[in-house]
Protein backbone atom coordinates (compact mmCIF):
# COMPACT_ATOMS: atom_id res chain seq x y z
CA UNK A 1 0.00 0.00 0.00
CA UNK A 2 1.43 3.31 -1.17
CA UNK A 3 1.32 6.86 0.49
CA UNK A 4 -1.83 7.76 -1.74
CA UNK A 5 -3.80 4.98 -0.75
CA UNK A 6 -2.96 4.96 3.55
CA UNK A 7 -4.38 8.73 2.68
CA UNK A 8 -7.71 7.43 1.03
CA UNK A 9 -7.86 4.94 3.44
CA UNK A 10 -8.19 7.01 6.51
CA UNK A 11 -10.33 9.47 4.76
CA UNK A 12 -12.61 6.43 4.06
CA UNK A 13 -12.65 5.17 7.69
CA UNK A 14 -13.57 8.61 9.00
CA UNK A 15 -15.50 9.54 6.86
CA UNK A 16 -17.64 6.46 7.53
CA UNK A 17 -17.38 6.85 11.49
CA UNK A 18 -18.20 10.33 11.03
CA UNK A 19 -21.77 9.61 9.35
CA UNK A 20 -22.25 7.15 11.84
CA UNK A 21 -21.96 9.50 14.36
CA UNK A 22 -24.67 11.35 12.90
CA UNK A 23 -26.99 9.29 13.06
CA UNK A 24 -26.26 8.36 16.46
CA UNK A 25 -26.49 11.99 17.38
CA UNK A 26 -30.15 13.28 18.41
CA UNK A 27 -29.53 16.87 18.34
CA UNK A 28 -30.08 18.14 15.23
CA UNK A 29 -27.45 21.31 16.07
CA UNK A 30 -24.86 18.63 16.79
CA UNK A 31 -25.15 16.49 14.39
CA UNK A 32 -23.65 19.12 12.38
CA UNK A 33 -20.01 19.33 13.72
CA UNK A 34 -20.11 15.47 12.47
CA UNK A 35 -21.26 16.20 9.29
CA UNK A 36 -18.32 18.60 8.76
CA UNK A 37 -15.96 16.03 9.35
CA UNK A 38 -17.73 13.88 6.53
CA UNK A 39 -17.57 16.61 3.97
CA UNK A 40 -13.70 17.12 4.95
CA UNK A 41 -13.14 13.55 4.57
CA UNK A 42 -15.21 13.08 1.04
CA UNK A 43 -13.49 16.01 -0.02
CA UNK A 44 -9.96 14.90 0.53
CA UNK A 45 -11.18 11.57 -1.21
CA UNK A 46 -12.14 13.59 -4.34
CA UNK A 47 -8.72 14.65 -4.68
CA UNK A 48 -6.86 11.32 -3.56
CA UNK A 49 -8.73 9.84 -5.99
CA UNK A 50 -8.68 12.25 -9.00
CA UNK A 51 -5.01 13.71 -9.05
CA UNK A 52 -5.95 16.13 -11.73
CA UNK A 53 -5.88 20.51 -11.08
CA UNK A 54 -9.31 20.32 -11.97
CA UNK A 55 -10.60 18.05 -8.99
CA UNK A 56 -9.35 21.18 -6.45
CA UNK A 57 -12.09 22.72 -8.28
CA UNK A 58 -14.52 19.42 -7.51
CA UNK A 59 -13.60 19.09 -3.62
CA UNK A 60 -13.82 23.18 -3.26
CA UNK A 61 -17.29 23.07 -5.27
CA UNK A 62 -18.65 19.90 -2.77
CA UNK A 63 -17.03 21.55 0.30
CA UNK A 64 -18.49 24.99 0.09
CA UNK A 65 -21.94 23.45 -0.57
CA UNK A 66 -21.69 21.39 1.79
CA UNK A 67 -20.83 23.81 4.42
CA UNK A 68 -23.37 26.67 2.43
CA UNK A 69 -25.97 23.47 3.00
CA UNK A 70 -25.04 23.29 6.94
CA UNK A 71 -25.41 27.45 7.44
CA UNK A 72 -28.34 26.96 5.79
CA UNK A 73 -29.49 24.23 8.02
CA UNK A 74 -28.60 25.87 11.29
CA UNK A 75 -29.73 29.49 10.55
CA UNK A 76 -33.14 28.11 9.85
CA UNK A 77 -33.30 26.08 12.75
CA UNK A 78 -31.75 29.37 14.91
CA UNK A 79 -34.93 31.19 13.31
CA UNK A 80 -33.05 33.07 10.46
CA UNK A 81 -31.30 36.35 10.94
CA UNK A 82 -33.61 38.11 12.62
CA UNK A 83 -32.31 36.29 15.67
CA UNK A 84 -29.12 37.68 15.16
CA UNK B 1 0.86 -4.91 8.14
CA UNK B 2 -1.75 -3.21 5.28
CA UNK B 3 0.01 0.47 5.90
CA UNK B 4 3.48 0.22 7.02
CA UNK B 5 4.38 2.86 10.16
CA UNK B 6 6.76 5.24 8.15
CA UNK B 7 3.53 6.43 6.21
CA UNK B 8 1.14 6.41 9.98
CA UNK B 9 4.05 8.19 11.41
CA UNK B 10 4.26 10.54 8.77
CA UNK B 11 0.65 11.44 8.94
CA UNK B 12 0.54 11.88 12.27
CA UNK B 13 3.21 14.46 11.92
CA UNK B 14 1.12 16.16 9.64
CA UNK B 15 -1.64 15.83 11.79
CA UNK B 16 0.01 17.97 14.55
CA UNK B 17 1.48 20.75 11.73
CA UNK B 18 -2.28 20.91 10.46
CA UNK B 19 -4.00 21.19 13.63
CA UNK B 20 -1.47 23.83 15.09
CA UNK B 21 -2.14 26.01 11.56
CA UNK B 22 -5.44 26.41 12.05
CA UNK B 23 -6.45 26.37 15.55
CA UNK B 24 -3.62 29.23 15.50
CA UNK B 25 -5.05 31.24 12.35
CA UNK B 26 -8.61 30.82 13.71
CA UNK B 27 -7.89 32.27 16.87
CA UNK B 28 -5.87 34.57 15.30
CA UNK B 29 -8.95 36.02 13.55
CA UNK B 30 -11.00 35.91 16.39
CA UNK B 31 -13.34 33.21 15.42
CA UNK B 32 -14.32 31.93 19.13
CA UNK B 33 -15.76 35.87 19.62
CA UNK B 34 -19.01 35.42 18.41
CA UNK B 35 -21.28 33.67 16.29
CA UNK B 36 -20.17 35.25 12.83
CA UNK B 37 -23.72 33.94 11.00
CA UNK B 38 -27.35 33.34 12.86
CA UNK B 39 -26.40 29.58 12.76
CA UNK B 40 -23.09 29.36 14.35
CA UNK B 41 -24.59 31.10 17.32
CA UNK B 42 -27.48 28.65 17.52
CA UNK B 43 -24.91 26.00 17.57
CA UNK B 44 -22.55 27.43 20.15
CA UNK B 45 -25.65 27.53 22.30
CA UNK B 46 -26.50 23.58 22.24
CA UNK B 47 -22.76 23.00 22.97
CA UNK B 48 -23.00 25.00 25.65
CA UNK B 49 -26.31 22.93 26.53
CA UNK B 50 -24.92 20.35 26.56
CA UNK B 51 -22.38 21.19 28.97
CA UNK B 52 -19.48 22.56 27.06
CA UNK B 53 -18.20 25.88 26.56
CA UNK B 54 -19.70 28.89 24.77
CA UNK B 55 -16.82 30.12 23.26
CA UNK B 56 -15.27 27.16 21.90
CA UNK B 57 -19.00 26.27 20.51
CA UNK B 58 -18.73 29.70 18.41
CA UNK B 59 -15.15 28.02 16.75
CA UNK B 60 -16.91 24.95 16.44
CA UNK B 61 -20.09 26.74 14.94
CA UNK B 62 -18.19 29.09 12.45
CA UNK B 63 -15.82 26.39 11.14
CA UNK B 64 -19.37 24.60 10.51
CA UNK B 65 -21.24 27.50 8.56
CA UNK B 66 -18.13 28.85 6.72
CA UNK B 67 -14.73 27.74 5.52
CA UNK B 68 -12.44 28.58 8.01
CA UNK B 69 -8.33 28.08 8.22
CA UNK B 70 -9.54 24.64 8.60
CA UNK B 71 -10.88 23.97 4.95
CA UNK B 72 -7.58 26.52 4.22
CA UNK B 73 -5.57 23.67 5.32
CA UNK B 74 -7.44 21.17 3.70
CA UNK B 75 -8.18 22.47 0.07
CA UNK B 76 -4.44 23.92 0.04
CA UNK B 77 -3.08 20.33 0.59
CA UNK B 78 -5.11 19.00 -1.65
CA UNK B 79 -4.11 22.01 -4.11
CA UNK B 80 -0.43 21.01 -3.82
CA UNK B 81 -1.32 17.49 -4.26
CA UNK B 82 -2.42 17.89 -7.38
CA UNK B 83 -0.60 20.77 -8.88
CA UNK B 84 1.96 22.34 -6.19
CA UNK B 85 2.34 25.84 -5.26
CA UNK B 86 -0.01 26.96 -8.15
CA UNK B 87 -3.16 24.79 -7.09
CA UNK B 88 -2.64 25.63 -3.35
CA UNK B 89 -2.96 29.23 -4.26
CA UNK B 90 -5.76 28.21 -7.03
CA UNK B 91 -7.38 26.91 -4.00
CA UNK B 92 -7.00 30.05 -1.44
CA UNK B 93 -8.70 31.89 -4.20
CA UNK B 94 -11.69 29.26 -4.00
CA UNK B 95 -11.82 29.51 -0.42
CA UNK B 96 -12.14 33.32 -0.54
CA UNK B 97 -15.29 32.96 -3.34
CA UNK B 98 -16.44 30.03 -0.99
CA UNK B 99 -16.65 32.69 2.53
CA UNK B 100 -18.50 34.93 0.10
CA UNK B 101 -20.69 32.59 -1.00
CA UNK B 102 -21.40 31.77 2.92
CA UNK B 103 -22.05 35.46 3.60
CA UNK B 104 -18.30 35.40 5.93
CA UNK B 105 -16.70 38.81 6.29
CA UNK B 106 -13.69 37.06 6.84
CA UNK B 107 -10.35 36.07 5.68
CA UNK B 108 -9.33 33.15 8.08
CA UNK B 109 -10.31 30.76 5.43
CA UNK B 110 -7.85 32.66 2.78
CA UNK B 111 -5.00 33.41 4.91
CA UNK B 112 -5.28 29.62 6.25
CA UNK B 113 -4.71 27.92 2.91
CA UNK B 114 -1.76 30.64 1.97
CA UNK B 115 0.11 29.75 4.83
CA UNK B 116 -0.70 26.04 4.49
CA UNK B 117 -0.10 25.52 0.72
CA UNK B 118 3.98 26.96 2.07
CA UNK B 119 3.82 24.73 4.83
CA UNK B 120 2.71 21.75 2.98
CA UNK B 121 5.20 22.50 0.26
CA UNK B 122 7.74 22.65 2.19
CA UNK B 123 6.97 19.43 4.04
CA UNK B 124 7.20 18.00 1.00
CA UNK B 125 10.78 19.58 0.05
CA UNK B 126 11.42 16.96 2.71
CA UNK B 127 10.11 13.39 2.21
CA UNK B 128 6.56 14.05 2.77
CA UNK B 129 3.68 13.76 0.87
CA UNK B 130 0.93 16.03 0.02
CA UNK B 131 -1.55 13.32 0.45
CA UNK B 132 -0.03 12.86 4.18
CA UNK B 133 -1.64 16.43 4.85
CA UNK B 134 -4.68 15.45 3.26
CA UNK B 135 -4.95 12.87 5.63
CA UNK B 136 -3.23 15.05 8.40
CA UNK B 137 -5.87 17.81 8.16
CA UNK B 138 -9.02 15.20 8.62
CA UNK B 139 -7.78 13.43 11.47
CA UNK B 140 -7.29 17.32 13.18
CA UNK B 141 -10.41 18.10 12.43
CA UNK B 142 -11.88 14.76 13.54
CA UNK B 143 -10.27 15.92 16.78
CA UNK B 144 -12.22 19.01 16.98
CA UNK B 145 -15.58 18.53 15.53
CA UNK B 146 -15.93 14.69 15.56
CA UNK B 147 -15.01 13.01 19.19
CA UNK B 148 -16.33 14.95 21.87
CA UNK B 149 -17.59 18.51 21.88
CA UNK B 150 -17.47 19.17 25.22
CA UNK B 151 -13.90 18.71 25.22
CA UNK B 152 -13.05 20.09 22.42
CA UNK B 153 -14.76 23.34 22.87
CA UNK B 154 -13.59 23.91 26.23
CA UNK B 155 -10.24 22.98 24.98
CA UNK B 156 -11.06 25.95 22.28
CA UNK B 157 -11.98 28.39 25.42
CA UNK B 158 -9.13 28.10 26.85
CA UNK B 159 -6.89 28.58 24.03
CA UNK B 160 -9.09 31.59 23.63
CA UNK B 161 -8.84 33.12 27.04
CA UNK B 162 -5.35 33.11 26.25
CA UNK B 163 -5.58 34.82 23.44
CA UNK B 164 -8.04 37.47 24.41
CA UNK B 165 -5.97 38.60 27.54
Amino acid sequence: MNGQEAALLVCGVIAIYAAIRVILEKNTMRKLPFLNVVSFAISGSIVLITPHPLAILAAAAYFVGSTFESNAIASTWAGGPKNE
Amino acid sequence: MIVDLMTLSRIGVAAIVCWINFVLIDQIFKLPEKGGVSGASAIAREIERGNGSLHGGYMMGNIVSSPDASAGTLLASCGVYAAGIPGGLFAAVLVYIGNRICYDPGYAGTTGCISATFIVYGFTRIGFAASDFIAGMVIAILTIQGISYIHASRLLARIWEVRSR
